[in-house]
């Protein structure tokens, strides 16, 4: 077994394993190509030379404002979305102990959806578009509290936090579906692209309202790290230990619900990131959370690039919403994790 | 500066004054002054604020249907256009015009990218669709956006004055305006005491119905022809949806003009159920064998001036009225 390095001070202890130290390095350099190459693809072939030397230096040249304007935005949004939920659904997965929890059962996506949904129908046309995400942001916050005191009894187990969500978030799809059939053809268009997930028409002042969310909450969760570890063992364990089990549970709820509550809305409901990604970076890092934190993020937020980037280039003229393709490649890793669980 | 639409109407009051001459002289003036400001700079107000427009655009790109419509009809062939809904990738009606002209994606995804390649100088959008987008728009050329997709006379006239074609759009106006007139003279002689006659504009899903209302696009234009809609109808709205068949009596009324996707297997399924039901067969309009399938393009599809005056055509041909002026 490799050496582990240890960090450890009052507030915050962490130990690194140099072999996952290596692998999340060599993530950082897969993302950064990832986004360039996303960059360079479009309608028009831009050399990465050229990509690279314009970021560097935003220098008016002919494609200023295609990378810009048009596809930086978007990459960096596509990262930062995919790598929040990444995270979030890390957290759940180890909070929850279940392989398959993801930001989606606990009630986030299914509340951000049928406010979003709520918004688009009845709102949009008095208020301007612009208050969606903060639609979709009141929508998940309010779904994931009610879940989490409707799983109260003398304490929260994750397991009626699972059933309890996954209850609401059926029945709130039914209520998502039923203003759909009420609203007019035209929101219930704008409606379903947003169900979707996509990142099309993203601008500056998108990845700047996003971008507080995650600088504070990414360390927030980091800082939780030993909590995480030890919980993973089992409540009685965890209480053992010293872990102030339900206040810790509750933040780290917390902090999961405001990064995929977040994501969600300025990127729609794009689904199964927060999913896949984590299980991804297990099977690349060792099982410590300060080394599957970052991996998951980068992959998440790689995968959303990816999925981007077909999604503008594949069916040109088309523009395609970035959720379709990670659904695509989602549904049947899902149907794989079932398959492996029940053997 | 707001350019007036029509200034001599504006101005008319002088005219009734003693300083006649006078008040003449300043019109003519004001106006000459107009047209001079109008060929370099025109403002534009619209659903996302003003545009300055300058000279007269001739790389158009169009973002919904209507505005291609409106582009062809003012003469001028959109460098930029958008997938049409059905008979993909264009309407029947516009091939001919439209051969050859890039497609930018669909109506509520346009490719941004490929509207930068086009080097367009004017772009027309609706609130409705791209408001996400207009800012990135709005980088790329001088964009209006109007309020809906569907309002055909509004789309022609804002459409007139950023093209720097508001005679022609003035004159596709009054054009339209004298069909109406003629319709408006001719159906009472040809239905006599039947006239005005109360319609109800049904559409077909393949999993709901809808009724069109006053407000919606064919809706605005029968009003406008001046036939009636059954008192149930509420006002103020476009559309209403139907999801059950039980709601078949909402439908009620003497004539039904029923426009779908015909050519879906499902939406004809759906219309054949829907027609089979008890409720169906109790209504005034199939009794009475006045249940008319007329052509979705112009009837609900196209929402400009020369899918209107489509729709005009078949409404002559159905009242078997020789076309007017």
């Amino acid at each position: 077994m490799d050496k582990l390095l240890t960090f450890r001070t009052s507030l915050f202890s962490v130990q690194i394993h140099p072999g996952s130290l290596k692998i999340n390095c060599l993530l950082i350099l897969g993302t950064l190509v990832i986004a360039v190459l996303s960059l360079t693809t479009g309608s028009l072939w831009i050399n990465p030379l050229e990509v690279i030397t314009e970021i560097a230096d935003p220098n008016k040249g002919q494609h200023t404002f295609v990378i810009e304007t048009l596809r930086l935005p978007r990459v960096v949004l596509s990262f930062l979305v995919g790598g929040a939920l990444a995270v979030s659904g890390l957290i759940l997965q180890n909070l929850i102990r279940n392989p398959l929890a993801s930001p989606d059962i606990i009630g986030v996506t299914s509340g951000a959806s049928a406010a979003a949904v709520f918004f688009l129908s009845f709102l949009s046309g008095t208020l301007g578009t612009e208050w969606l995400p903060v639609a979709a942001i009141i929508g998940a916050t309010i779904t994931s509290l009610v879940i989490y005191l409707l799983a109260w009894r003398q304490g929260m187990s994750p397991i009626r936090l699972v059933l309890i969500g996954i209850g609401l978030a059926a029945g709130l799809g039914a209520l998502t579906t039923f203003m759909i059939v009420l609203s007019p053809i035209a929101t219930s268009m704008m409606a379903y692209v947003w169900l979707t997930g996509t990142v099309y028409g993203t601008d500056w002042q998108d990845v700047k309202a996003l971008l507080p969310w995650i600088l504070v909450l990414l360390p927030a969760a980091f800082l939780m790290a030993r909590t995480i570890n030890v919980q993973e063992l089992g409540d009685q364990v965890a209480i053992n230990l010293g872990v102030p089990l339900q206040q810790a549970r509750f933040l780290l709820l917390a902090i999961s619900v405001a990064l995929a509550g977040a994501a969600v809305a300025y990127a729609g409901a794009i689904g199964f990131v927060g999913l896949i990604a984590p299980h991804i970076a297990r099977q690349l890092v060792n099982r410590s959370f300060a080394a599957l934190a970052p991996a998951s993020m980068l992959i998440g937020g790689s995968l959303v690039i990816v999925a981007d980037t077909i999604g503008r280039t594949a069916f040109l003229p088309l523009d395609v919403p970035a959720g379709v393709f990670v659904s695509a490649v989602g549904a049947p890793f899902f149907i794989y994790l079932l398959y492996r669980q029940h053997r | 500066m707001m350019y007036p639409r029509l200034p001599d109407q504006n101005r008319s009051p002088f005219c009734a004054t003693a300083s006649n001459v006078l008040g003449w002289c300043l019109v003519l003036v004001v106006s000459l002054f107009h047209q001079v400001t109008a060929a370099s700079e025109r403002t534009v107000e619209h659903s996302m604020g003003v545009s300055q427009i300058s000279g007269t655009p001739t790389r158009v790109v169009t973002l919904f249907q209507g505005a291609t419509d409106t582009a062809v009809a003012l003469g001028v062939i959109p460098v930029g256009v958008v997938d049409s809904w059905v008979e993909k990738p264009t309407y029947k009606y516009l091939r001919k015009d439209l051969q050859g002209v890039s497609h930018v994606g669909q109506e509520t995804q346009p490719n941004l990218e490929m509207i930068v390649g086009l080097q367009p100088d004017l772009i027309v959008a609706s609130k409705r669709r791209h408001e996400k987008i207009y800012h990135h728009l709005s980088q790329i050329a001088p964009t209006i956006a109007l309020e809906t997709v569907f309002d055909f006379k509004e789309t022609l006239s804002m459409m007139g004055l950023a093209m720097n074609l508001e005679q022609r759009a003035t004159q596709l106006l009054r054009n339209w305006e004298n069909r109406i007139d003629d319709f408006q003279t001719r159906i009472p002689r040809k239905l006599g005491s039947q006239w005005p006659l109360e319609v109800a504009l049904l559409n077909f899903r393949a999993d709901h119905a809808r009724i069109y209302l006053k407000d919606s696009y064919a809706g605005s234009i029968l009003n406008d022809l001046g036939f009636l809609r059954p008192s149930n109808h509420p006002e103020g709205q476009w559309v209403v949806k139907l999801t059950t068949k039980e709601s078949i009596p909402a439908m009620n009324a003497d004539v039904f003009f029923v426009f779908m996707t015909a050519d879906d297997p499902a939406v004809a399924r759906n219309y054949h159920l829907w027609t089979l039901h008890p409720l169906w067969k109790n209504l005034d309009a199939p009794q009475n064998q006045q249940v008319y399938q007329v052509d979705e393009v112009a009837w609900n599809m196209s929402g400009g001036i020369i899918g209107a005056n489509l729709m005009l055509d078949q409404i002559y041909q159905h009242f078997d009225l020789s076309p007017g002026a």
